[in-house]
């Protein structure tokens, strides 16, 4: 058995999702700020929005990860989905406290106040951030089996949550937010549209890149782990 | 076979509940202690609260909910009851079944008395016309938590610090039952009612539960997985 120096698996995709992040990201933050067009209602507040409500998508792609890995994990029991669902969790719970945020500051910017409950979009993402912290004092007070048990467990019912949560504010329908897609297609001009297909892009990248990085440390950590174990035995 | 094992751990759940009175004393106690608390930290000495009727009402159901569905397992982890359950031929999703009726039943009393008494304390307009409306979202509301609830608290029995992981867990889960159970309560109390706000709320209950059992049934099978 050769003990040369191993690649971790996993290590080239880490390296070319995060390069490609990194370009849409630049890319998409020169576009938004100095090419797309400003918006004659709201001005330079608007370009919040690519973010906001990219950040606001990559985040459910997010949970929806974390949710089928908990399910492969519950047929399969290999803790390496537990690791996806987990990681996954982690980035998706990063960007909705992100969502919360810049839908405060664009609702400071539109209606001269941080917070509006009548806005259901804010007050769903801030439910959503409820559900998902959650999900780690759950991990935290379980051990082995059974907290990779429970987390998918809780992934599973976690995503079905979130649409509860997104119709449970609409019932009322007091939309005060600009509704920019509609079920007749966006609302808003082409380079707009564009722009925001860019940014949207970029963030699902930072997600995937995001993830593999996390996916790769764990990797790492066990090979270690594996590597001290044969030393001792040695 | 499954009707008559579902039957009997029921039976067993509220045999136990009967001998003891532990659980619902204490929830019903607790509900009016809730509803006291509201009106004084709203701290006003206006007697009509009417505005604010559907909130006082589920907050203190939500809350209530989360003390019972608590309380749901303790007797069966403390006299080992649930090791002879595991073992026993009865499918986990009877179980699940049982468990929630309980948990229904339970929180079915506890609206018996909060429900008149919210109209009593709190609502000097026209309510009592609407109580019946106000009953049928309230039965639909206690099918959601009963189903969350029995999820959950099968989640949080084998943790640490359990009392406290549940309300973490089982709370934000119960936000969407708690804006639409107060405001299926508001679209009928205290004036002229509206009902397909009322409607819409209840159906926007009844989606939550049918979302809940399909949940549960796929999962419960892993939750008792030891």
């Amino acid at each position: 058995m050769t003990d040369g120096p191993t690649r971790i698996p996993g290590q080239r995709a880490a390296v070319i999702w995060g390069a490609l992040a990194t370009i849409l990201v630049v890319v998409s933050t020169i576009g938004v700020f100095l090419i797309a067009p400003e918006d004659a209602d709201q001005g330079i507040i608007q370009r919040i929005f690519y973010f906001h409500v990219a950040i606001a998508i990559a985040s459910l792609v997010a949970f929806a990860v974390a949710c089928v890995a908990g399910i492969l994990y519950l047929r399969s029991r290999d803790e390496r989905w537990d690791d996806v669902g987990e990681a996954s969790i982690r980035i998706g719970l990063l960007f909705s406290v992100l969502v919360v945020i810049t839908g405060s500051i664009w609702a400071k910017a539109s209606w001269g106040t941080w917070w509006v409950w009548s806005d259901p979009r804010l007050v769903t993402y801030l439910i959503v951030v409820l559900i998902y912290a959650a999900y780690f004092v759950l991990r935290s007070s379980a051990e082995d089996d059974r907290k990779m048990r429970y987390s998918a467990i809780y992934a599973i019912a976690g995503f079905a949550s979130v649409p509860l949560s997104f119709y449970s504010v609409r019932v009322a329908e007091s939309f005060v937010h600009p509704v920019v897609f509609t079920s007749g297609g966006a609302a808003m001009p082409g380079t707009m549209l564009g722009w925001f297909v860019v940014s949207q892009a970029a963030m699902i990248a930072l997600f995937v890149a995001l993830l593999e990085v996390d996916l790769l440390g764990r990797r790492s950590e066990r090979a270690l782990r594996r590597l001290a174990m044969r030393l001792e035995s040695a | 076979m499954r009707g008559r094992q579902l039957m009997a751990l029921v039976r067993k759940d509220l045999r136990l509940e009967l001998r003891t009175r532990e659980t619902i004393v204490a929830m019903v106690l607790f509900a009016i202690v809730m509803l006291a608390i509201l009106q004084f930290g709203f701290g006003t000495r206006d007697d009509d609260l009417t505005r604010f009727v559907g909130g006082l009402m589920w907050v203190t159901l939500a809350f209530t909910a989360v003390l019972g569905v608590g309380r749901s397992y303790v007797a069966e982890r403390e006299q080992r009851v649930l090791d002879g359950l595991l073992v026993s031929p009865v499918p986990r999703t009877v179980m699940l079944g049982a468990k929630a009726i309980a948990i229904f039943l339970y929180m079915t009393v506890v609206e018996i008395v909060v429900i008149p008494l919210v109209g009593i304390f709190f609502v000097k307009g026209p309510y009592w016309d609407a109580i019946g409306w106000i009953a049928i979202a309230a039965v639909l509301a206690n099918i959601c938590i009963a189903l969350s609830g029995t999820l959950f608290s099968g989640l949080a029995l084998f943790t640490r610090a359990r009392d406290l992981i549940l309300p973490v867990l089982f709370l934000p889960a119960l936000v969407p039952v708690v804006i639409a159970g107060a405001g299926a309560t508001h679209a009928v109390a205290g004036g002229p009612h509206d009902m397909s706000e009322w409607r819409g709320y209840c159906l926007f209950l009844l989606a939550y539960a049918i979302l809940f059992a399909l949940v549960s049934v796929a999962t419960y099978d892993a939750v008792f997985d030891d």
